[in-house]
């Protein structure tokens, strides 16, 4: 039986991406008039195949045998092996490395097609299409996928979480066999703590110029970076004034970064300073100077005084979370 | 009492007291063969260099030399210098001159030591500027060794030739002073200080003690000369052979066009290097360049780089320059660059090519395309230059823009302008050169857009190249990649060609450099005006007029490459003076302006806070008390606007081109 | 607080002649280039054609994609360490030369295009087949490397794809390889940080951009040699006369794989919309709802 096949590894747990990649299966296969099943990848899932379980009509808990939770070649056989016995006709994924790494060889072994970095999904004719952006942020592209299954990462924290269906799915677990001695072995895992990744594969930066008049605002902005997930950082003038480590400089001769939000806070925009920024998806500003040139390449601002914005944004965003 | 004992018959006896003096001519001889020796091979080390010509144009060339050779124009703008320098430099030609003349009188027979010449120019002037290079070597001395300015090289070799002329001058005076004392010449105190001796040493010496000591002192007196004579080519007295042929030999035209062209394909072809790695690429003027050096420090004074505390200093890049290429090995196998740059790695990178050093050398030594030909090498061949830099390439050959990461294209400037390309407008008299400085940093673009509005203003019948323009290279070249700037040339002069465009007018100085200088080279031959120029020209002959004068103190930074590389610094200040109230000047301006630190590549560098060329030179307009820098540059622009609003505190102090402030003083009555 | 987690040391298996055997063997790395459009061209001047799905070139230039420059900086770093033989390879139109060139100029050994006379951009499978098909032609090659994804359509999937076409494993977001004893050692780049990779050649590689990676700029003198190279020219009828698994028909058309339905440049404000609001609270409140919203999308 045909099926929409979700896939999630666990050791991330129910997290945003996961509640993604199971919304977008959810509507898929709803569009489809397909079943949903969740698969779990890796051992010790136990919370989030429950979590799992309140939306999809069927988790399985896949593990391999001596695999702890991944291993590309050994994760990758078993994994062609659930989808072709449950006779998957689309397989979703995050847009994790390791959803990445497998899915363009999965919709090989299986005969498929893969896209990726999906934002939309739509069904046209029979045949999956998937939105997703191009040329840099430059363009959208939509591309319809010839061969079955479809095999699709997606921008899974884009898509919207799916709600609860009252009666749970059933939690199966499968383990499969290792295929001989795999060529590729991972070794040696290091996780480094949000906040210590590089600021140029930060998705959300909070920078702190000249304006800020000292370095005691910088904690505000780390405290606002907290909350956004993201990071700091700085124009020239105030790594100068020595408010800030210098390899926070974002410019022509410090950092380019290109996060999806990018919020300026009295940084007035010199074009040393935009050259770090050009890749940044969206740019807002913090400046009570309505001529300041940042507002220029701005998507929205506030015209303002920083020490009036801050402690109010930081409120707003702090509740906004909870919610 | 002079009087009286002028007598046609004054004169004094030659060779008094001395037996043997033929071992004079032995001394003599020796003394010229070892200096002409070490000489002959200056000048064989000369001739192995690259070609270059310099021997044209006699005429400007004499003149050269007569203002600063003879004239030496340059050594005397420097106070201590104009006396220390002066005084020897005078008192040895004029001691040379007495020695000639003994010479004459003596050996050939010419009565010519005889009478008033004998007392008024043999022994009074003689005396006085014998007296004077006492006086010049004490002030070098106090300055070596109390005063102590890091520009002055103080090493051995300085100390002793210093001392060996205050011992040559001093032993004269001795031998004069005893000769008068024990010939009891009546003429002796036409000699006043070589009498004050004789009177000094009456009082404590007998006549034949003095007899004898003259003996003594007077062969040493000998040897010191001789040896003197024989040590010039080996030390920096080498100059007072070196420096007149090398003023001779200077570059005539303006500092703008020092850099010169290579022949990239035939280095590819022999494995040449490209740019200079050992002594053999550099041209026999280079080299005498380097003889020609008399460690003075100027250069290194005035340079902006040294003057903020980095390491470049242009002269210690010409000595250790002229070290390597005088060793055995020149360098070799490690190559005179990498060993210069292995010593100091960012040196090289500092230098803003703002030519302060090549402006201020009183000897006319060329060393800021010096630093460009070591840069050559080690961005072409070794591709070994900061960072920044690269991205500033890379983007050059893939862009044509020098400018990473710029969002705006080549027209937004002109946005809502009726300006036309030059496709539309086949009929334009004048191209307007709107170059990336311009056309890519936002702040710029207001820049271009009031040297546009006022060309329309004034009924100019302009056009641009729009997108088909390309970054004239300057960068490329300065950083030392000469082959991509080949590249930028050709494609320019091509497209430039193809819309038979004749007059060019730009905001961009280094444009107006390359555009007016290098260009010509790559059969691109234009009439080419910095925005200023064409700008006060629309002003006097009636065009523009300024209504109301910007009630405020403005002060004028002069861009290197329009001032001191190509001289124009009046039309600039014009344009200030009627477009505003008051105009206060810098210390330093004119051809004695500071760079504002963006020059050779400088602005994709970022200096380290504290050596900072721009905040500098916003120190010094801050002090004017301006309320308005006035600006005639992209780069000045950016780097002098970063400069100000670092320093600035308070004070509300606005950084504005030229062409803003008459835009703003004619634009407000339109 | 940053704990390396070691997951399993295998034993060492080979004995130690084989050891000494296979590291006299130079490695035969074969890195895969794609030319792409100056991705750093200005929103402002990037237009599309939506007839043939893909931008407009207008002025810009085309540029060797990045993550493939950093492929091959890799490679050249991998082979001033241990040796090894660089063979750039590139499936482009006529204009592909110039990545090949510049990377001959970087010092890659040889130079090997396949030329593309058919559709602008072939889907990633095609893509992957014809470059499968060129590293099988040239034999005995031990590691492929490719660029993570391109600069322009972003696809990712190359490398994988050529993994399953050549039967070989595959690992991706390297930035970092050594030889060791036994095969190679790989570093990676995750989510969350990094992990160390155990590989036994033959291998396909995807390579993300470190500080270590970047391009290196080639020498002057490199770049005007390089012109003078051979560059070994294979057409498509050249790879399918000895490689079934070309279908030169559907290659030309651009592959079955997947096809590009809509291309557009979204609206997009290009004025900056300044928060509104009667209060202070309420302006702050509506810059909280936009950079929550932007955020949530991410
Ligand atoms: C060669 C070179 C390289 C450079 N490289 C870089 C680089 O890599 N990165 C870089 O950033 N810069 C670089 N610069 C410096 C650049 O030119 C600018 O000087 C610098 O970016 C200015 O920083 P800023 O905007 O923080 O400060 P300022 O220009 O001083 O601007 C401060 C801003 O804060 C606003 N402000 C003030 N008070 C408040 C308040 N209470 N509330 C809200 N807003 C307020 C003001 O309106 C103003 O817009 C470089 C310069 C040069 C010459
Ligand atoms: S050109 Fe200017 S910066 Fe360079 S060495 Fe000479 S004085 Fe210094
Ligand atoms: S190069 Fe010229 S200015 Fe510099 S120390 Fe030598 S003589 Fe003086």
């Amino acid at each position: 039986m045909s099926r929409v096949i979700g896939i999630i590894f666990s050791s991330a747990g129910y997290d945003r991406a996961a509640q993604g990649v199971t919304g977008a299966g959810r509507r898929l296969a709803d569009a489809l008039g397909l079943p949903l099943q969740m698969v779990v990848v890796g051992g010790g899932g136990g919370d989030l195949a429950g979590s799992l379980a309140a939306v999809a009509d069927a988790v399985t808990v896949l593990t391999v045998t001596g695999v702890a939770d991944y291993q590309p070649e050994q994760t990758l056989a078993a994994l062609t092996d659930l989808c072709r016995g449950e006779g998957a006709q689309a397989v979703l994924l995050g847009n994790d490395t390791w959803s990445q790494e497998l899915a363009p060889r999965l919709a090989h072994r299986l005969g498929g097609s893969a896209a990726g970095d999906g934002v939309e999904l739509v069904i046209a004719d029979g045949r999956l299409r998937v939105s997703r952006s191009v040329y840099g942020g430059k363009a959208m592209a939509t591309i319809e996928l010839l061969r079955d299954p479809a095999v699709v990462w997606i921008r899974a924290r884009a898509f919207d979480p799916a709600t609860a269906r009252e009666v749970p799915a059933p939690i199966e677990s499968l383990e499969a066999a290792p295929t001989g001695e795999p060529a590729t072995f991972i070794i040696e895992r290091k996780s480094e703590v949000t906040g210590e990744a590089r600021l140029e594969d930060a998705q959300v930066i909070v920078s702190g110029g000249r304006g800020l008049g000292g370095p005691e605002p910088f904690t505000d902005l780390q405290d606002l970076a907290g909350l956004l997930g993201g990071q700091t950082a700085a124009s020239r003038a105030a790594c100068d004034s020595g408010w800030c480590p210098p390899s926070w400089q974002v410019g022509q001769t410090g950092r380019k970064v290109a996060p999806g939000l990018y919020l300026a806070v009295a940084i007035r925009g010199a074009s040393q300073h935009l050259a770090g920024i050009s890749e940044a998806k969206t740019i807002a500003a913090i400046n009570n100077d309505p001529d300041a040139l940042i507002f220029k390449h701005c998507r929205f601002g506030i015209v303002e005084d920083y020490r009036k914005v801050l402690p109010l944004l930081r409120e707003r965003l702090a509740a906004m979370r909870k919610e | 009492m002079l009087d009286n004992t002028l007598d046609s018959e004054a004169t004094r006896p030659v060779l008094w007291n001395i037996s043997q003096s033929w071992l004079l001519y032995v001394m003599f001889a020796a003394s010229l063969a070892i200096a002409g020796y070490g000489l002959y091979r200056r000048v064989m080390a000369w001739r192995r260099g690259q070609p270059a010509a310099r021997f044209d144009q006699p005429w400007p060339r004499l003149k050269m030399l007569l203002t600063h050779a003879i004239g030496q124009r340059r050594t005397v703008r420097e106070r201590y210098a104009a006396f220390f320098h002066t005084f020897l430099y005078t008192g040895f030609i004029v001691l040379f001159i007495a020695t000639m003349v003994v010479m004459a009188d003596h050996r050939f027979g010419l009565p010519i030591m005889r009478g008033a010449f004998y007392l008024w120019f043999q022994s009074l002037i003689v005396d006085i500027f014998g007296a004077l290079v006492v006086a010049g070597t004490a002030i070098a001395f106090v300055r070596r060794l109390v005063h102590r300015p890091r520009k002055l090289v103080l090493n051995d070799e300085s100390l002793r030739i210093l001392g060996l002329i205050l011992l040559m001058a001093l032993t004269g005076f001795l031998l004069e002073g005893w000769r008068i004392a024990a010939t009891a010449d009546p003429w002796g105190v036409w000699s006043p200080f070589g009498y004050l001796v004789a009177r000094i040493s009456s009082l404590a010496l007998t006549a034949k003690s003095m007899e004898l000591a003259h003996v003594i002192t007077w062969w040493f007196h000998s040897v010191l000369v001789f040896g003197f004579i024989a040590w010039v080519p080996y030390t920096k007295l080498l100059h007072i052979l070196t420096a007149p042929l090398n003023i001779y030999t200077a570059r005539l035209a303006p500092s703008g066009a020092s850099l010169k062209p290579l022949d990239l394909d035939r280095l590819a072809e022999t494995g040449e290097p490209m740019g200079v790695r050992t002594a053999a690429q550099l041209t026999w003027k280079d080299l005498l360049d380097l003889d020609a050096c008399t460690e003075c420090g100027r250069c290194t004074d005035v340079c902006p780089a040294n003057t903020v505390g980095k390491s470049l200093s242009p002269r210690d890049l010409i000595l250790d320059l002229r070290d390597l290429v005088r060793a055995p090995q020149a360098g070799e196998p490690a190559g005179i660059t990498s060993t210069v740059t292995a010593a100091a790695p960012d040196s090289l990178w500092q230098c803003t090519t703002c030519g302060a050093c090549m402006e201020a050398c009183p000897v006319f030594i060329e060393q800021m395309p010096k630093i460009v030909d070591l840069r050559r090498y080690l961005v072409m061949e070794e591709s070994d230059f900061p960072e920044t830099m690269q991205q500033a390439v890379t983007s050059l050959e893939t862009r044509g823009h020098p400018f990473r990461g710029t969002q705006s294209t080549r027209l937004d400037w002109a946005e809502g302008l009726p300006v036309k390309t030059i496709g539309e407008a086949l009929d334009a008299e004048v191209l307007l050169w709107v170059g990336c400085g311009g056309a890519l940093i936002e702040r710029n673009q207001k820049v271009v857009r009031a040297t546009a509005q006022l060309l329309a203003a004034a009924g100019v019948n302009f056009a641009i190249l729009g997108r088909e323009e390309k970054c004239t290279g300057d960068p490329a070249r300065r950083i030392g990649n000469e082959f991509l700037f080949e590249m930028l040339a050709r494609e320019n002069v091509e497209t430039l060609n193809r819309h038979a465009v004749k007059t060019i007018v730009t905001s961009c100085p280094h444009c107006f450099n390359t555009l007016r200088h290098e260009y010509p080279q790559f059969g691109g031959s234009f009439e080419v005006y910095h925005h200023s120029e064409y700008l006060a020209k629309l002003v006097s002959e009636g065009r523009l007029a300024s209504a109301t004068p910007l009630d405020q103190t403005v002060t004028f930074h002069d861009p290197c490459y329009l001032g001191r590389h190509n001289g124009v610094f009046d039309a600039p200040r014009q344009l200030v003076q009627i477009s505003s109230r008051r105009m206060v000047e810098m210390e330093r301006r004119r051809e004695n302006g500071f760079c504002c630190g963006g020059g050779g590549g400088m602005s994709f560098v970022d200096e380290p806070a504290g050596q900072r060329v721009n905040q500098e030179r916003a120190r010094e307009a801050l002090k004017t008390g301006a309320e308005v820098v006035a600006v005639g540059c992209p780069f000045c622009m950016t780097m002098l606007e970063d400069g100000i609003n670092a320093r600035r505190g308070e004070r509300d102090v606005r950084v504005m081109d030229v062409a803003e402030l008459l835009w703003e003083s004619v634009g407000k009555k339109a | 607080m940053i704990a390396a987690d070691i997951i399993s040391k295998r034993t060492v298996t080979s004995t130690a002649s084989a050891t000494a055997q296979k590291q006299k063997i130079k490695v035969n790395i074969v890195v895969c280039l794609k030319q792409i459009l100056d991705p750093e061209i200005p929103s402002r001047d990037f237009r599309v054609d939506s007839e043939k799905m893909e931008a407009q070139r207008g002025g810009a230039s085309l540029v060797t994609n990045i993550f493939c420059e950093n492929a091959l900086e890799t490679a050249l770093q991998f082979r001033e360490k241990f040796g090894g033989r660089i063979t750039a390879l590139i499936f482009a139109p006529a204009g592909g030369e110039d990545s090949l060139r510049k990377a001959l100029a970087m010092k890659a050994d040889a130079a090997v295009h396949v030329i593309n006379d058919g559709a602008a951009h072939p889907d990633p499978l095609a893509v992957a087949r014809v470059l499968a098909a060129a590293v099988r032609r040239l034999g005995n090659i031990d590691l492929v490397m490719v660029g993570r994804e391109s600069g322009d359509w972003g696809v990712g999937q190359t490398g994988g794809l050529m993994a399953e076409e050549l039967g070989i494993p595959s690992v991706s977001f390297v930035d970092r390889l050594e030889k060791q004893e036994r095969g190679l050692l790989l570093h990676r780049q995750t989510d969350q940080g990094w992990e160390n990779v155990e590989a036994q050649t033959p291998l396909v590689v995807t390579i993300t951009n470190d500080d270590q990676n970047l391009p290196r700029i080639p020498k002057t003198r490199d770049i005007m040699l390089s012109s003078r190279q051979p560059i070994i020219r294979w057409s498509l009828e050249d790879l399918a006369a000895d490689d079934a698994g070309i279908d030169v028909a559907e290659i030309r058309a651009g592959g079955g794989y997947y096809r590009v339905v809509d291309l557009a440049i979204p609206t997009k404000e290009i004025v900056c919309e300044m928060v509104a609001g009667e209060t202070l609270e309420e302006r702050v409140d509506q810059l909280a709802d936009r950079i929550m919203s932007v955020v949530r999308s991410l």
